[in-house]
Parts: structure tokens; C-alpha cells; sequence
């Protein structure tokens, strides 16, 4: 944000500050040149096999004929479906149920051991489950995203309404207003930054549930050609379809970032 | 004129009223209110009585624990009282109402909202329509000097500037009765000072009665009609002060010796207290 503390934003400081983005914008561009280079030269000079690291070029030339097929987006996309179905789902029972715990003192006091005690699971062991219930297609993998996913939503939005300052809650009480409407006016939009940290976290932790749910069983998918791949010794090509992962994932998180600082535009830079 | 309180004043009997003092708006019978606190009761207020009159400014001053802010919630009707009763307009306090503003130390606005949102606020929860209420919150933001200010946000602005919105917020719904739970605490001396002259000059424009907490004896003294002394240990009463410094008051009246022998007559009762415990 440009806007900074309780003065207006002086102008002449925003000059600095780009110019200082721009040069660690540049740092950052080194970095990655520099791991690139020695990726390509490595294997080339024999330090590593080529089995074990292919070059940089071999990489992208295995993903640059890889993205051009058929059979590539139709894997792609029976993953992207997978993660997007578990990431909407996660995020809406994280929403409610947080919800849920936060207004409902009883239900928090009932419930919360048995969300704790849940969370200390670690839920990739239900991967073999998910596939006996719910068979080899896509639905074992949404729900192995939905059950990953949806707890970061469910603390969040939990401790977000429940931070809600005292004075705030004070001063809704000394208008009359009703619970409904302390929580529309108050409670919600005070709790979105901190909501939405949540639903971040649950974007990268649907990616994890989808792959782990093709590693453990799958006849298609981006960790289906994971594992087939690395089985093929097609090192090249594994490599070719992390990077895809890793787009997918980075992508949706720069978009939700995006969207967080549309829509949390009150937020100072410092908590971010 | 003279004026009524069922305390036992200290020193000084009946004195004169500015004019355009009415009936009785605020009082309060034998309040009290008493917390548990690890099984053993602590009495936060014993057996306060007292009667404000319309447009009257009255400052409950005293160290913490006194009870003073116990007492402004419990006319707010935010806290139930343990004994008697508080009456507001003639009715019993039993819940929040719409005659009575509050206005706390932070001045808890919402940072997604402009100034102008801000002070429409309580309106929307009343089921105002906007468009009925909105000139009057204008004039309002206009009145505390904020004017040039309607679409900033708060974090745009400075605590002295935000408290005014906080002003601004409460005066817009034109409550009868006015709470001020150490409003300028957080802000500087000069800040507060500006403060406290718009604060008289607004509230005695629109005759609106204010109970304002502070533990600031100087603030108490500047702006009251009277100072109510509270002590802890338990919170109680122990004197009433009249100010009959003239009014408008300047900051030129805090030279005055009168305004000098208030404020030594108010810390007198906090002192006298300080031996009881």
C-alpha cells in the first residue's frame, strides 16, 4: 500500500521505495540465474548423472514437448479439478465450522479437543483409506485436499472472530445491535486478514492432498505421471512436471494474494 | 437556582447554575456493584447516589479502582448493577438505549470504513435510511473539524483526529445523555487541551449532559459543572466539587487563582481518603 502512517503519503517518498523493490526484484533474478547455470553445467561437466539431474535445457525441452500434447492437459486438468474442488470445499467447511466454533461457545467447548486431536493426525495416512472408500477417480483425491485443507481455514477464521477487540464488541452493544449485525459490520471484516492467511495455506495444502492422493493410487493425474515417470527412469520429464506443480501452486497463491490485497485494502504493510 | 444532589456535599452548599439547567436526566439510588473474584465478593461501587441534570457536564474523577468506570457502564446499562438503580429520562437502566452515547478511550473505529462510514455506522444498526441521516452527518463531521476529511480512512489520520470521529460518530444519533470513559487519556497534553474546549463548546451547543470519567484533575476541573471524587478500597463517593468557574471557559481560565483553589479543593478529598485504608 502506498498509503503509510498517519500523514498523508509524502510522494517523494515513493521513489525510494520502488527503486529498493526494484533492486531486490533484482537480487531475486540472480539468484534463480545462478541456480540455472549451475544446473546446466553440473550434469554437463559429469558432477552428476544426467540420470539422477538432467540438464536445465533437457528439462525444458522435455516440459516445452510435454505441454504440447493432449495426453498432458488431460492429466493436467483431472489434477487442477482435483485441487480446486478440494481447495473451494476445504475452504468453505474450514469457513463454517470456524464459524460455527467461534459463535457458539458450547460447540467450541464440545468440539475443539476432538479438532485438536484430529489435527495432530497425520491425515496423509488416510490416503490408502480414501482409495478403498472412495475408488481410484477423482473423488478419493478432492477428499483426501478437502480433509488436508480445510483445518488452517477452520483455526483462523476461529481465532480471527474471536480476536474481535472488546471496545468493538462495547461499543456494538451500547448501539443495541444484534449478534447478526456486529458480526457483518464487526467481527467478519475484522477477522479477513487473518481468515484469509488461512485460506492461503489451505491452497497449498489442497496441492499436497491431490498429489499424495495419485501417489497412492491413480490411473491419472500430474503425481500419477510423477511416479510413472520415475519408474520410465524419464528423470527429464519428472522434472517437467514438477514444474507444472509448481506453477500451479505458486500461481494460485500469487492470486489470492492479489485478491487479499484488493480486498483487505485497510491492511498496513507491516502485519501482512 | 440551586441544585439538587442527595450526597452530603464537602464544604460548599447550593450554588448557582449556568442557565438553561433542566429537570433531573440521570440518577442513581444506592448503586452498587460487587464482582466475585476467586469465591470472595469485591465491592467495585457501594451505595452511590447521585442526581444529574439536564445539560450539566460532570466529571467522576479518582485513582483506579475508584469505581468510576463501573459506574459509567452501569448507567450505559451495559453491566447490571448488584443494588439499586440507575434511571435515565425516568426510566430504569436495564439495557443499552439509544438516549445514552458512549465513547471509550480508543476511539474503536473500523479501519475498512471511511470517516464518513464510520459516523453513519450506528445508523445502519438503528435501520436508518442513509440518505435521512447523512446531511446531519456531515454537519456533525463539519462541527468537530474534520470536514476536508469525510473520505479519509483511519489510519490516515492522527489519535487526536480519530477520537474527533469517535465524537462525531456518537453526536450524530443526538443521544440526551453523553458517556465518557477517559476519552482523551491516550492523546498529548496539547491535543488534549483543543480537545477539551470543542468538547464544551459541542455539548453545550446542543445541550447534550455528559458524564465524563478521567483521572486528569485539571481536565475534570476545566470542564465540569461539578467534579464527583471517587476512592477505591471500595469504590465509593467521597465528595462532590461544584465548579463555578464562568463560562465559555478559555484556556486563560486555568490562570485564574478560583481555578487553581478547585483543583487543590479536589485533590483535598483524594487525600483525606488516602488514609482510610
Amino acid at each position: 500500500m502506498a498509503i503509510t502512517d498517519s500523514a498523508p503519503p509524502a510522494l517523494a517518498a515513493r521513489d525510494p521505495e520502488r527503486a529498493e523493490r526494484l533492486r531486490y526484484r533484482l537480487y531475486s533474478l540472480a539468484i534463480v540465474a545462478v541456480i540455472i547455470a549451475a544446473w546446466e553445467i553440473a550434469p554437463r561437466a559429469g558432477l552428476v548423472s544426467p540420470i539422477i539431474l538432467p540438464a536445465f535445457s533437457q528439462v525444458a525441452a522435455a516440459l516445452w514437448s510435454l505441454v504440447q500434447t493432449d495426453f498432458f492437459l488431460r492429466h493436467f486438468s483431472v489434477t487442477l479439478t482435483e485441487i480446486l474442488v478440494g481447495f473451494v470445499l476445504g475452504t468453505a467447511i474450514g469457513l463454517m465450522l470456524g464459524t460455527a466454533l467461534a459463535v457458539w461457545p458450547t460447540a467450541k467447548r464440545i468440539a475443539y479437543p476432538f479438532v485438536v486431536g484430529f489435527q495432530a493426525i497425520p491425515k496423509i495416512v488416510f490416503a490408502p483409506l480414501f482409495i478403498a472408500w472412495f475408488g481410484f477417480g477423482q473423488s478419493s483425491k478432492v477428499v483426501m485436499a478437502v480433509v488436508i485443507s480445510f483445518f488452517p481455514v477452520l483455526i483462523n477464521t476461529m481465532v480471527g472472530l474471536e480476536s474481535v477487540p472488546d471496545d468493538a464488541r462495547k461499543l456494538m452493544r451500547s448501539l443495541k445491535a444484534t449478534p447478526m449485525q456486529t458480526f457483518r459490520k464487526v467481527s467478519l471484516p475484522h477477522a479477513l486478514p487473518v481468515i484469509f492467511a488461512g485460506v492461503k495455506a489451505a491452497l497449498t495444502f489442497a496441492v499436497i492432498g491431490a498429489i499424495v492422493g495419485e501417489f497412492v493410487g491413480a490411473s491419472e493425474g500430474l503425481g500419477y505421471l510423477v511416479e510413472l515417470y520415475n519408474h520410465q527412469l524419464r528423470i527429464d520429464r519428472v522434472f517437467a512436471v514438477v514444474v507444472v506443480l509448481a506453477f500451479i501452486g505458486a500461481g494460485g497463491y500469487f492470486l489470492l494474494e492479489w485478491l487479499d490485497r484488493k480486498l483487505i485494502f485497510w491492511r498496513s504493510d507491516d502485519n501482512r | 437556582m440551586t441544585m439538587t444532589a442527595s450526597i452530603p456535599m464537602r464544604g460548599r452548599g447550593a450554588t448557582p447554575r449556568p442557565a438553561g439547567l433542566g429537570a433531573p436526566i440521570v440518577t442513581a439510588k444506592g448503586l452498587s456493584k460487587t464482582f466475585k473474584l476467586g469465591g470472595s465478593d469485591v465491592v467495585a461501587l457501594r451505595d452511590v447516589d447521585l442526581e444529574i441534570r439536564k445539560g450539566e457536564f460532570i466529571a467522576f474523577v479518582g485513582p483506579s479502582g475508584c469505581g468510576k468506570s463501573t459506574f459509567l457502564n452501569m448507567v450505559a446499562g451495559l453491566l447490571p448493577a448488584s443494588g439499586g438503580v440507575a434511571h435515565v429520562n425516568g426510566q430504569p437502566v436495564t439495557e443499552p438505549s439509544r438516549q445514552v452515547g458512549f465513547m471509550f478511550q480508543t476511539p474503536v473505529l473500523l479501519p475498512w470504513r471511511t470517516v464518513e462510514k464510520n459516523v453513519l455506522m450506528p445508523a445502519e444498526v438503528f435501520g436508518l435510511k442513509e440518505a435521512d441521516i447523512r446531511d446531519k452527518a456531515r454537519a456533525v463531521i463539519d462541527a468537530v473539524g474534520l470536514g476536508a476529511f469525510v473520505d479519509a480512512y483511519p489510519r490516515q489520520l492522527s489519535g487526536g483526529m480519530q477520537q474527533r470521529v469517535a465524537l462525531a460518530r456518537v453526536l450524530t444519533y443526538e443521544p440526551d445523555v453523553l458517556l465518557m470513559d477517559e476519552p482523551f487519556g491516550a492523546l498529548d497534553e496539547f491535543t488534549r487541551e483543543a480537545m477539551n474546549l470543542e468538547l464544551m463548546r459541542i455539548t453545550q451547543a446542543a445541550g447534550i449532559t455528559v458524564l465524563f470519567v478521567t483521572h486528569n484533575i485539571t481536565e475534570a476541573v476545566f470542564m465540569s459543572d461539578r467534579v464527583v471524587v471517587m476512592t477505591p478500597r471500595p469504590g465509593k463517593v467521597s465528595g462532590i466539587v461544584d465548579i463555578d468557574l464562568e463560562r465559555p471557559r478559555t484556556i486563560d481560565t486555568m490562570q485564574k487563582q478560583s481555578f487553581s483553589d478547585l483543583i487543590f479543593k479536589v485533590r483535598g478529598i483524594l487525600g483525606n481518603t488516602h488514609g482510610d485504608h
